[in-house]
């Protein structure tokens, strides 16, 4: 087992380099000077010097990556340009906010898509059941994340006003309010803050959840197709187990197994889909961080969340990996 | 496998013939209708690309002063109403399909040429050959497509080379690796053996037997990649990092118009909406070709 994680670990390392590598010789290859893209043409040549210097830009390009590199792994990524403060800092503030949407979608899309993977698989040959149902996944699959949040937010937020348009509620207050101890001295504060952002989530996560819910619900389909071929549900079935027992003791189990790899893909969708919809909701978070840093050219901060996405990504993997070790025994720990 | 359960003996003989007809018929219709559909929008999409100078009613770029962002049908010449500029939304429209096909056909078309051959090499060659290119795909699907091409549209700038491009190379490993695991598979068939046996070169198997025998799997696969590059591009776009203005396409029509959902949500609702039709089209086709690919998962 120990092995097993080393190796798992080992394998892990160097694609983190090779992603990060991209990342930064992407960000080289820009055409011209960083500094003059963001000062623009009207720049001095003593400003552009001056800045061309504090980035470092000035050094061979062989020292400029081993810095990059030695740096990440501490998670330092240098100031931002605009803002001026540490991006780690920047970073470390917007993570839980996205974190609570990836979160919250996550238990929107297995609210969703888990039991109608698991109905359309059990009643494929019903093509009453089966087939809206395949038509559901296909729509949430073919809907942009990003046009089903504006259409939301016409409905609700506009003509309902049932909720709010843009912000993510005062998640910061709710977490300093933890820390302080005051969710316990002021209850009442305490769940009214987290009624706010509750509020502020709700149309995002929905979102999100749902065309995640697509993806969620065609894989789970696959897993219970999967499994229901297997010989101990023949055996199940044979034994005169009804078809309640043979589903929920035999299949279901055995069918969050493949379902466990998936969470791995889930993560890397879910990420991508928190650019897309913070950026639909004006919500802070990683995603629309790494849009507005782009847009202002901000490389330093750009450079940081893209490098943070990435290794949540490698490391969810890893993770999850080593669970399917885990929770299936037949895996064989090479 | 099917196991019938409860069944009766009796059920079988009571089935008239007509029973069965019609059975048959609702599978072919099953298998069939779903391709159509989807074949039939996503023709009616290329013709629509196609022939835009042809059918857009209005220049997409011609503006009317008289109609600033006036809902559909409120003047009898904008079907689909107007934007900020006075703009038609229905000719842009129109004119938008012609830069999410191209940049979803061209940059899928990419990624194939680029894809295959390296995974195909790497499949019937193994080795060091095969351990390097299938790190650096690993390397590259570390990335979700949308961010791996977000990185390359940001380092390049955005239009229409940058993007194909950018999603071109986002979405070739994908290819890498169905085709070596295509290859792995193909290799081992003893009419490959037959063709070493008869003299043909390493190239030559490749180029002549694994190739064609993987290209059904590659084409089905590559369809559903069709619709991830439609979407990656409006996505892009949506972001402000797509085809400048004032070309339209699907992705910026839509994000220009995010500033005016309270009032006119017509051009957001009508831009997506060609978004999800397109995306809709490529995803049916290739869905109902994968089913007859894999038999397993007919839902029959």
């Amino acid at each position: 087992m120990v092995q097993y994680v080393l190796r798992r670990v080992l394998i892990a390392v160097p694609m983190l380099l090779g992603a990060m590598s991209i990342v930064f010789f992407a960000m080289r290859v820009l055409p011209g000077n960083p500094c003059l893209a963001m000062m623009g043409d009207q720049a001095t040549t003593e400003a552009l010097a001056d800045c061309t210097k504090n980035l470092g830009l000035s050094r061979p390009l062989a020292v400029q990556y081993a810095d990059y590199i030695w740096r990440s792994v501490r998670f330092d990524f240098g100031n931002s340009f605009r803002q001026g403060y540490p991006v780690s800092e920047y970073i470390a503030r917007m993570f839980p906010h996205t974190l609570v949407l990836v979160g919250a979608s996550a238990i929107v899309a297995a609210l969703i898509g888990i039991p109608i993977g698991i109905v359309s698989a059990l009643k494929r040959r019903n093509p009453l059941i089966d087939y809206p149902l395949r038509i559901f996944a296909l729509l949430g699959l073919s809907m942009p994340v990003f046009w089903f949040g504006i259409l939301l937010l016409i409905v609700f937020s506009l003509r309902l006003d049932l909720f709010p348009l843009i912000g993510g509620g005062d998640l910061d207050g709710v977490l300093a309010m933890i820390r302080s101890g005051e969710a316990f001295t002021q209850p009442a504060d305490f769940l009214a803050a987290v009624g706010d952002v509750l509020h502020h989530l709700a149309l995002p996560a929905l979102a999100l959840g749902f065309t995640l819910a697509a993806t969620v619900s065609r894989l789970s389909r696959s897993a219970m197709l999967e499994v229901i071929s297997q010989d101990y549900i023949r055996t199940a079935r044979a034994k005169g187990q009804g078809e309640r027992a043979v589903v929920y003791k035999h299949a279901l189990r055995n069918m969050m197994v493949p379902l466990l790899t998936i969470i791995g893909i889930f993560v890397a969708i879910a990420l991508t889909g928190t650019v897309l919809t913070e950026t639909v909701f004006t919500r802070p978070g990683l995603g629309k961080m790494l849009v507005d840093a782009i847009g202002a050219r901000d490389y330093p901060l750009a450079q940081g969340a893209i490098t943070v996405f990435t290794m949540i990504i490698i490391v969810v993997n890893l993770v999850v990996d080593m669970l399917y070790a885990v929770v299936d025994p037949r895996v064989t720990y090479r | 496998m099917a196991i019938v359960r409860g069944a009766d003996p009796a059920d079988l003989t009571v089935r008239e013939s007509r029973d069965l007809a019609r059975s048959a018929r609702g599978r072919y219709l099953r298998r069939w209708l779903p391709i159509g559909i989807g074949l039939l929008m996503a023709a009616a999409m290329v013709v629509m690309a196609a022939a835009a100078p042809l059918i857009a009613p209005l220049s997409p770029s011609a503006q009317f002063s008289d109609a600033v962002l006036k809902g559909p049908g409120v003047v009898e010449r904008h079907l689909l109403g107007t934007d900020e500029f006075g703009r038609d939304i229905l000719s842009r429209v129109i004119w938008g399909a012609r830069v999410s096909l191209q940049i979803g056909l061209v940059s899928v078309l990419w990624s194939f040429v680029f894809g295959v051959p390296l995974g195909i090499l790497a499949g019937v060659r193994g080795g060091t050959i095969e351990t390097l290119i299938m790190r650096g795909a690993d390397m590259l699907m570390a990335f979700p497509t949308l961010l791996l091409a977000l990185i390359i549209v940001t380092a390049l700038g955005g239009s229409l080379v940058n993007e194909v491009l950018a999603i071109g190379v986002a979405l070739t490993p994908n290819f890498v690796r169905l085709a070596r695991s295509l290859a792995l598979t193909i290799r081992e068939q003893d009419y490959i053996l037959a063709a070493r046996a008869l003299g043909s070169g390493q190239l030559r198997v490749m180029a002549r037997h694994v190739f064609p025998n993987a290209l059904y799997a590659l084409v089905v696969v590559g369809t559903l990649y069709i619709a991830t590059a439609i979407r990656t591009e409006a996505s892009l776009s949506f972001l402000g990092l797509g085809i400048p203005p004032p070309t339209p396409s699907w992705g910026n029509i839509l994000s220009e118009g995010r500033q005016y959902i309270k009032c006119c949500p017509w051009i957001t609702t009508f831009s997506g909406l060609a978004i999800m039709l397109a995306v809709l089209a490529f995803n049916l086709v290739g869905d109902a070709l994968r089913d007859l690919l894999d038999p397993r998962l007919r839902g029959e």
